[in-house]
């Protein structure tokens, strides 16, 4: 299967740079996803990759072949989109027929193609019906099967889920990941769902305004964010306010605000420092000392609580607590709350604010 | 501010049943979410209580006051569409202002009415904007002024945030339901996302077919469902049908491969065909120990504070299980575990009548 690799790529639309001098390699059967807030650049990139729009600067190599001048039918690319675009006059199998069909391959071959897709994204049963018979997690599976049949080996997807319902939307992303990795394709995946790029990615590019802010496994991601504006996006977080009042040895003392001590595990910065705290919910835990908490909230989420508040440094802090103890907790009571120092990620405190910095919109 | 009920509401279009005995009953000043997947007749409830759209048969009540036959505008409520329809050649303080309600009332009144729409939904420092330059946030929050300028006191949200990046949509989700807490207006809230219902309604009621199949406090319905459906709708769950062999304090049934699982007590009889839920987040799984079948773990998916984990049970039955992420690494694809629960976290429902698999079907 091809590597794809962007060398300085820029694509400017008048006075719009959408792409600013993006690199990136994604390897052999990689998937890769490309994550970002709407207008971030992402969209722009993966028609970049795919040939619907030419770089302003900069080069793509897909199986280390420069694409300058290669059109889109030529680069072997399978494209599904966030709009269905399926023929609604032809069946379920013409419909995945038509790639083999436009490669003028034979009648049979053409049905023994179809047939052979979409049993893999298990659709066999509907293949003389037509999209407009079929719901919308099934018309997505067959625009795969579609782009799947062409024969290509890099699958450039562009939000191939946004526009299903939520529940459908999570069973058709293990499906979607499970197809792709038994048939080994190389796959760049664009989508603003930073759950959705967690569970069906080898890896993640985190992008904002044109550029790259980060790569790395949703692990890598989740837990040790390289960037605060990444800590906030995937995955929830509670950012503390504060400055490095000591360290030795890697233990930090974070005074935030209102004077409260917090301890972290970090080496990086200096006493004195203005800094930034990261604490998943998860890692925030109710004790007899820490931050005074004022509770605002208290939600059911099933498997666990989530609880609001305000911290006496008037940052706000959500924690979880398991399902058992939410009784526990009501809104106006306060609480004293402490952090896991293993799992605080900590950031040097952004000039232009942390609103700013971590901005979604 | 007003309540709102539907009584045994019926709409047909052709022969899709749109609203099916429709009974649904909304307190004053609750936030109630209505979820259930597309085509479950959500936006068609919303529509028949603001009259846009006429029924077939039966009432509809706002503040006790039967509004069967009365005209859209004179019911006191505003429906805020996925797409907001704020009119682009018109700015944010002219769309806010646009109500036939406001028009009417005197310069210094509207000027009033409009520097608190603005400062409640955070943008006096907009008002001259159009909608095409503003964020998808600021448009819905522009739309949400307009809707409440008008003087509604039933608000009427159809899917107010699925135009909306998925981060965005969780940071939103709290100020919306601030924002409705706030001014302690009625509100009903359309959403095929279990998620957003959980975190935000006060009740949430589940629809489908046109019909209300359960509602209650989101703990109820996660906790005790109705039905297999609502059981696997409301956060993914895990199926084993049987018979039941034991009654008492715990259920226990047994498979027609010879498994035996617990679950809690319930009310059908001895030897009756049934299926047994249990929330994939309160599936357990283990190297050993007690449990009640083995599984071979597929794959492993990292969803940060969550593993996602896939389990093939005897060859043939795909079970999955939640579990914290500390775990990572420490299950690999092709490892033999043993999965069990706690019965009291199980439920047990009749077997569906045409079958476990079109009884979940989502679409």
């Amino acid at each position: 299967m091809p590597t794809v690799e962007l060398s300085k790529v820029s694509v400017i639309f008048g006075k719009v740079v959408a792409v600013d001098e993006v690199d990136l390699r994604i390897h052999d059967g990689e998937y890769v996803t490309i994550l970002g807030p709407s207008g971030c650049g992402k969209t722009t990139l993966i028609r970049a990759i795919a040939g619907i729009l030419e770089p302003t600067r900069g080069e793509v190599f897909i199986g280390g072949k420069n694409m300058k001048d290669v059109p889109i039918e030529e680069r072997d690319i399978g494209y599904v989109f966030q709009n269905i675009a399926l023929f609604p006059n032809m069946n379920v199998a013409n419909n995945v027929g038509y790639g083999p069909r436009v490669h003028e391959k034979g009648i049979e071959e053409q049905v023994e193609i179809a047939r052979k897709y979409l049993e893999l994204v298990k659709l066999l049963d509907k293949m003389q019906m037509f999209p407009s018979e079929l719901c919308g997690g099934e018309q997505q599976k067959v625009s795969l099967a579609r782009a799947l049949a062409t024969g290509a080996k890099l699958l450039l997807l562009d939000e191939p889920l946004s526009a299903l319902d939520a529940r459908v939307r999570v069973d058709l992303r293990y499906e979607l990941r499970r197809l792709v990795k038994r048939l080994g394709l190389t796959t760049v995946h664009v989508t603003h769902d930073q759950e959705e790029a967690m569970s069906v990615s080898d890896r993640i590019v985190v992008m904002r305004a044109g550029g790259i802010v980060e790569t790395g496994t949703p692990a890598q991601l989740y837990t040790r964010p390289l960037d605060i504006f990444t800590a906030n996006f995937v995955g929830e977080t509670n950012l503390f306010e504060g400055w490095v009042t000591h360290c030795q040895d890697c233990k930090s003392a974070i005074e935030l605000r209102d004077g409260t001590i917090m301890n972290v595990v970090t080496c990086d910065f200096a006493e004195g420092e203005a800094v930034v705290v990261s604490v998943r919910p998860e890692f925030v835990f109710p004790f007899t000392e820490g931050m005074r908490t004022r509770i605002t909230q208290t939600i059911y989420m099933g498997n666990y609580w989530r609880i609001i508040g305000i911290a006496a440094s008037e940052d706000p802090v959500e924690f979880d607590v398991p399902v058992a103890e939410g009784k526990l907790y009501h809104e106006g009571q306060e609480v004293y709350l402490m952090v896991n120092p293993k799992a605080a990620v900590v950031y040097q405190r952004p000039r232009e604010g942390i609103a700013e910095a971590v901005k979604l919109e | 501010m007003p309540s709102v009920r539907l009584e045994k509401v019926e709409k047909r279009y052709d022969d899709i049943r749109a609203a099916e005995d429709l009974n649904l009953e909304v307190r004053d000043g609750e936030y109630l979410c209505l979820l259930g997947p597309t085509g479950a007749g959500k936006t068609t409830a919303l529509r028949l209580i603001c009259g846009l759209t006429d029924l077939d048969s039966g009432k509809v009540f706002i503040g006790g006051k039967d509004v069967t036959d009365l005209e859209p505008e004179r019911r006191g409520t505003a429906l805020l569409s996925q797409t907001y329809s704020l009119f682009p050649q018109l700015t944010v303080a002219e769309n806010i202002l646009f109500g036939p309600d406001i028009r009417d009332l005197p310069e210094e009144q509207r000027r009033r009415t409009l520097a608190n729409m603005l400062d409640l939904v955070r943008l006096t420092k907009r008002p001259d904007a159009f909608p095409g330059e503003l964020s998808g946030g600021m448009s819905q929050r522009t739309a949400l002024a307009r809707a409440l300028a008008s003087g509604a006191e039933v608000l009427l949200f159809d899917e107010p945030l699925r135009a909306l990046d998925a981060r965005l949509r969780i940071s939103l989700r709290h100020e919306l339901r601030s924002l409705a807490k706030s001014l302690k207006i009625t509100v009903i809230h359309v959403t095929h996302d279990q998620d957003e219902a959980l975190v935000m309604a006060d009740r949430i009621a589940l629809i489908r077919n046109g019909h209300v199949l359960q509602i209650g406090e989101p703990s109820q319905v996660y906790d005790n469902p109705v039905s297999p459906f609502v059981a696997n709708f409301v956060g993914q769950s895990n199926f084993v049908t049987g018979r039941i062999i034991e009654k008492g304090e715990k259920t226990v049934v047994r498979t027609e491969s010879g498994m035996t699982v617990f679950a809690r007590q319930c009310a059908m009889e001895m030897g009756e065909q049934v299926v047994v839920g249990v929330k994939i987040g309160n599936t357990e799984i283990a190297r050993e120990g007690d449990s009640f079948f083995e599984g071979i773990v597929e794959r492993v998916l990292f969803e940060g504070r969550n593993l996602h984990v896939d389990l093939l049970v005897e060859g043939t039955i795909h079970f999955s299980a939640k579990i914290p992420s500390w775990r990572l690494g420490k299950l690999a694809s092709g490892d033999k575990v043993m999965i069990r629960w706690s019965a009291e976290k199980a439920s047990v429902f009749p077997m569906p009548e045409k079958g476990l698999r079109e009884e979940l079907k989502v679409e």
